[in-house]
């Protein structure tokens, strides 16, 4: 399938980056005119994969985020991506409700929105090199 | 993000503006948290009317202020999410343990 067009940005794993990275994927997407729907849903999976990359990946410190949007006639591919220390056990990280982190109140629902509101998700880490998550979401504009 | 607070007998009504994600809800929560202390109150209510986008942080800031009322027998109740938000909290089942006015 070719691609219609590509964006990727880098940025610091900064909490207010959080917003930026959510408006800038919805904005690429917004080009394909989905519904306000798709996009909400859009926003949403983006914020939890770039939290959990903050958060998680790099415990709060400074690092790089990658952020790779994809858009194809029918669907939208993000890939956002981190080199921060990976998850030991994905099936375990899925988990509804379960988090590594309950003392800074995360709710551990981050993969169980990002798996709901997209349409597929990959989750590819390995302890010590870092997390890459990819998303898909059809735009039902086809 | 803006907070405001009311208090109403003994419940504090937060009104959230804005966006909620994890850079905006570490101050929303010290600033219900503190007002919750300095106030003599004991249920909470959030109103989410106002509320443009929220993620799963939203649901950590939620329980954790439900937490801090229950801890002193009090309850929790949430105001007028968006339909977005709405999703969001019924996914986390949270809509099971505390009073939801949709």
């Amino acid at each position: 399938m070719q691609p219609i067009n590509k964006v990727k940005v880098e940025f610091l794993s900064k909490s207010s980056n959080e917003a930026f990275a959510r408006v800038v994927a919805a904005s690429f997407v917004a080009q394909a005119d989905p519904s306000i729907e798709v996009l909400a849903d859009i926003r949403t999976a983006v914020s939890e994969a770039v939290t959990n990359s903050i958060i998680h990946g790099y415990d709060e410190k400074e690092g790089i985020i990658t952020m790779a949007c994809t858009l194809y006639p029918e669907l939208v591919e993000i890939t956002i991506e981190d080199s921060g220390k990976g998850i030991e056990d994905i099936e375990k990280a899925k988990e509804p409700l379960y988090t590594s982190k309950p003392e800074l109140e995360r709710s551990g629902m981050g993969f169980t929105v990002m798996e709901t509101f997209m349409d597929t998700l990959i989750i590819e880490s390995s302890p010590g090199t870092g997390t890459r998550i990819v998303m898909t979401k059809q735009l039902g504009n086809g | 993000m803006d907070i405001s607070f009311k208090r109403d007998r003994n419940t504090l009504v937060v009104l959230i503006e804005g966006e909620i994600d994890h850079h905006t809800s570490k101050d929303a929560r010290d600033r219900i948290d503190s007002k919750f202390i300095m106030e003599p109150v004991k249920n909470i209510i959030i109103d989410l009317s106002k509320v443009s986008f929220m993620d799963s942080s939203g649901i950590g800031l939620i329980t954790g202020r439900l937490k801090k009322a229950s801890s002193i027998g009090g309850t929790l109740a949430i105001k007028k999410p968006s339909k977005e938000v709405l999703r969001i909290l019924k996914m986390s089942k949270i809509d099971s343990m505390i009073e939801l006015d949709a």
